[in-house]
């Protein structure tokens, strides 16, 4: 036992800035209702602003540490309650998308601001050390963290136990608008609670960024590590929070007393997020979520008087009978001149670029996968390019050094994914929402560590090489040829995908995503009909894997880690994750890296564009799809002839210039007739 | 306190059903008959234990002790959607609509649901056919191409019913179909209820009431549930003239 006893003191340690962090999460989600993915990236920018204030500027530690404290966190936590409030009571979906864009605009907000530069953060307290007992070592630093997350621990706990705060902080969770009538300043106290929330972040990113070195990603990273015991605390429980917290750094250190050896090692990295995975997949259907009072009121005060919106989706979501017959038949047109003129863009652009073009086309490919589910089905998934990773793996062994067939080797990778999309899948009959989108981050960081990082699975950090396929004695080496293949391939995905739409399946993840309850009742089989979706969409992804591989040739772990999963999501809610087109769109944003005059500057701006644009479309399922197809019809709208009616009235051909403007309805993108169904259904 | 003994053979019964939710008692012993053709109503003040009654026998909430039967076989075991395909129907307290689809939509879903076919040919033909049915019943048309998500909560609850329908039940589980309804809308549901059960092969209903009008009007028998225990049962009249019953549920109110 004795053995263990430093291991434990230093996972005490920790464990306390874990469960700081915890706390921080905790805290938003009981008083707002909002789980901030995005916390770490919070941290992480405090972490660099104090960065610069202090090790850049010169500034010293007894002036940085107030501004950092008294002013930065404070703004920060000001600007975060102001982009959530107005979305108090929308679906999980919407906040997590939400959080996942403010986590994407702060990680390429700092590289703007800050310059991209590796750099070292001093530590805040000194590194010297002291012997505690007879022979541990102990950090002053590292008790310095110690003391203060304690404390800070204990200053949270008395002002939510023994001040006013604390009750009217109950009172809002309970219910926000009781709250209001009763004389309880509910914004205060939610402003309160994200300015609190910040202040924990910055705490937490000056602590530990000295030991882990200031990365962007790493702190978004090891907050992850705090939703383990943020879940164990169900969510809600701070004490529960923070305990758990210093239990995983306490395990954490244990474990690492072993990790010597590769696969213990992977294992060790690997046990915050299985912890996560187990916790949310055993406490399942025991994990409320937080705000549930005030969805309801929202959605009523939205629906009556959204006539505007709801007639918008009402032409999009009529999948019922007679009307969807038109809307088939233009979008069929649609796409196949959309089909067609895919397959010419070799003769525009024959050069180099059009293997980025490729590479757009597989990333819309395994888009639509994403479609399908989150979409669709309103299952939210952060795995995808797990399933991905899988395919492109399994490619390069089995058609690269083992010589196999491709098609073999394509066919092979998507029937191992099935297990685990079927993994991923029995945890959502237990999860939905915001714990169905945290599974997903576990599992897809599970793989990371356990799968991807093995080298005789990926080859280490060189990776492993992806032959281009020979199919039927047809060799797609050639660009132009394999270009024109995965064109063929996405193709007839996605005019499976809209045939499933239009169908009874369409219908039945419709009804899965709104009333998984009702639908059971009527005698949907939610366990069948969930496995089935995640397993469908997870081989898909897994042949887009594949021909990704064959694509790039040479394929590392760092293609598929969590971070591509979370960016996918990000382009694809920025395309439109309700239609087919949104799949296209997104591919498109990345094969514009194509455009022959984009230099690297413009990146970070692009990256920080479409974050936030991710912020402002997260409540609109069809993205820019819908945006874009609303411009063209108004657009087309002036070249359209004017209705025979028109012509009647003023009794003879008047020249088109003396005409006044046809009467068009803004709200409708165009006159019934011609654009009906077009801008709706251009899935 | 006896069933009638007229009564025909119960297409859905509960025996001796008891819930705990940890130390509490949900429902205790609990009995109840629905027999075919009738409609009969299980009342009682909030929390005795109805909806989740309702629950236990959709399949959505596992009992403690007790058994469901069904056309006499015993279903217990059974998942919720089997039950469902089986011929078990309910409604929801709270609506529970497919929002983001249109009402014929949540008809046609609900039909697909529950059989199997409805694509091509003579299925999709026998679809059709059974959800115009519905519609006309219930007087849907009107509404059939909005969003079941932005209906008032009177045409939501027919909405319901509709798609409980739908699924051609045996026997129809009604969760307080008259709460949020106002006196009119009320009238219209009663109407629409005696249509439904007639007919050779209507479904059987059981409702859960608050109305006590509403509930003397259409029912043939009622269970009174009082803290998860049966305090009566029989017809309208035994009912009403049932002391226990007075003084938990009924109070003073004379119902003509």
């Amino acid at each position: 036992m004795s053995a263990f006893y430093p291991f434990i003191v230093i996972g005490l340690f920790t464990g306390s800035v874990y469960g700081l962090a915890a706390m921080g999460v905790v805290l938003t989600y009981k008083t707002v209702g909002v789980f901030n993915l995005a916390y770490g990236a919070v941290a992480m920018f405090c972490a660099y602003t104090y960065w610069e204030l202090h090790d850049h500027w010169g500034i010293t530690a007894w002036l940085a540490m107030p501004i950092l404290f008294l002013v930065v966190a404070p703004i920060l936590g000001l600007i975060l309650e102001g982009l959530y409030r107005p979305l108090a009571g929308l679906s999980a979906e919407v906040l997590i998308v939400v959080s996942l864009g403010i986590l994407a605009a702060l990680g390429a907000l700092v590289p703007i601001i800050y310059g991209s530069q590796d750099r070292q953060l001093q530590a805040i307290f000194p590194t010297k050390t002291f012997v505690l007992g007879s022979h541990l070592h102990v950090g002053y630093d590292q008790m310095g963290t110690l003391v203060v997350s304690l404390s800070m621990a204990a200053l949270l706990w008395a002002l939510l136990r023994h001040t006013k705060f604390g009750t009217s902080t109950r009172a809002v969770v309970d219910n926000p608008d009781l709250a209001d009538m009763i004389g309880v300043h509910g914004d205060n106290v939610r402003r309160a609670a994200w300015i609190l929330s910040t202040f924990f972040a910055a705490l937490v990113g000056i602590m530990i960024s000295p030991r882990q070195g200031l990365d962007i990603y790493q702190l978004v990273l090891v907050v992850i590590y705090c939703f383990a015991p943020a879940v164990l605390g169900r969510l809600v429980s701070l004490p529960l929070a923070y305990i758990g917290g210093l239990i995983l750094g306490i395990i954490g250190s244990i474990l690492s007393k072993y990790s010597n050896s590769g696969t213990v090692a992977n294992l060790e990295a690997a046990f915050p997020y299985l912890s996560l995975f187990v916790l949310l997949v055993v406490l399942g259907p025991r994990l409320k979520e937080v705000g549930t009072a005030t969805r309801r009121l929202a959605v009523a005060a939205v629906a009556a008087p959204g006539k505007k919106k709801s007639g918008a989706s009402a032409t999009l979501f009529a999948i019922g009978q007679g009307r969807w017959r038109v809307g088939v038949d233009r979008n069929l047109t649609l796409g196949l001149v959309g089909f067609v003129l895919a397959i010419l863009v070799p003769l525009a652009v024959p050069g180099p670029r059009l293997l980025i073009i490729i590479g757009g086309v597989i990333y819309a490919l395994i888009a639509l996968t994403l479609v399908v589910l989150t979409g669709w089905a309103g299952q939210i998934s952060l795995a995808q390019f797990s399933f991905v990773g899988v395919g492109a793996f399994t490619a390069g062994h089995l058609a690269g050094s083992h010589g196999q067939h491709f098609l073999f080797a394509v066919l092979i990778g998507m029937l191992l994914s099935a297990p685990l999309a079927v993994v991923v899948g029995l945890a959502s009959l237990r999860l939905s929402g915001l714990y169905l989108a945290l599974a997903t981050l576990a599992f897809a960081l599970v793989m990371d560590t356990i799968v991807f990082n093995r080298t005789d699975v990926s080859g280490g950090l060189t990776g492993i090489s992806v032959p281009r396929p020979q199919i039927f004695g047809i060799s797609f080496t050639g660009r132009i040829a394999l270009y024109e293949l995965v064109v063929v391939i996405f193709g007839l995905i996605a005019v499976a995908a809209y045939a499933l739409r239009a169908g009874p399946m369409g219908r039945r993840l419709h009804i899965l995503r709104d009333s998984p309850l009702a639908a059971s009742t009527l005698g949907v089989n939610l366990t069948v009909t969930k496995l089935v979706v995640f397993t469908a969409c997870a081989m898909v992804a897994a042949l887009g894997g594949s021909f990704y591989g064959a694509w790039t040739q040479a394929i590392t772990p760092l293609d598929f880690m969590w971070t591509a999963s979370l960016e996918l999501l990000l382009l694809v809610v920025l395309g439109g994750r309700a239609v087919i087109s949104g799949a296209i769109i997104a591919g498109s944003v990345v094969a514009t890296q194509a455009l022959p005059f984009i230099p690297v500057e413009v990146n970070k701006i692009l990256a920080l564009t479409i974050a936030l644009g991710v912020i402002g479309l997260a409540q609109e399922p069809e993205g820019t799809a819908r945006m874009t197809a609303r411009q063209t019809m108004h657009v087309l709208a002036v070249m359209k002839p004017l209705p025979k009616r028109y012509r009647n009235t003023l009794g003879l051909p008047a020249p088109s210039g003396a005409v006044p403007d046809p009467p068009v309805d803004r709200r409708v993108p165009a006159p019934a007739g011609s654009g009906e169904g077009v801008s709706s259904h251009v899935a | 306190m006896s069933p009638d003994p007229l009564a025909p053979d119960p297409v859905l019964s509960a025996e001796d059903v008891s819930v705990k939710f940890g130390g509490l008692s949900a429902l205790a012993n609990v009995s109840l008959q629905v027999p075919s053709g009738r409609i009969v109503a299980l009342i009682g003040p909030n929390g005795a234990g109805k909806t989740t009654m309702f629950n236990v026998l959709t399949g959505l909430q596992e009992t403690t002790t007790g058994r469901v039967r069904f056309n006499g076989a015993d279903i217990s075991g059974w998942p919720t959607y089997r039950r469902g395909r089986a011929g078990i129907a309910r409604t929801f307290q709270r609506l529970a609509l497919f929002t983001r689809l249109s009402v014929s939509d949540n008809l046609v879903a609900s039909w697909e649901s529950s059989h199997r076919g409805g694509v091509f040919g003579r299925g999709r033909s026998l679809r059709q056919e059974r959800v115009h049915q519905v519609m006309e019943l219930l007087n849907l048309w009107p509404i059939a191409d909005r969003l079941a998500g932005e209906l008032s909560t009177g045409q939501g609850r027919m909405v319901e019913l509709g798609r409980a329908l739908c699924t051609d039940p045996h026997v129809l589980l009604l969760d307080e179909p008259g709460s949020g309804l106002d006196v009119k809308e009320t009238a219209a549901f009663c109407d629409v209820l005696r249509t439904v059960v007639r007919g050779p092969s209507a479904p059987a209903v059981l409702l859960v009431e608050h109305d006590m009008t509403l509930v003397m009007e259409v029912c043939s028998a009622l269970t009174v549930l009082d803290f998860g225990k049966v305090i009566a049962c029989g017809s309208p009249e035994e009912i009403r003239n049932d002391e226990l019953v007075r003084a938990a549920y009924l109070g003073d109110v004379s119902v003509a």
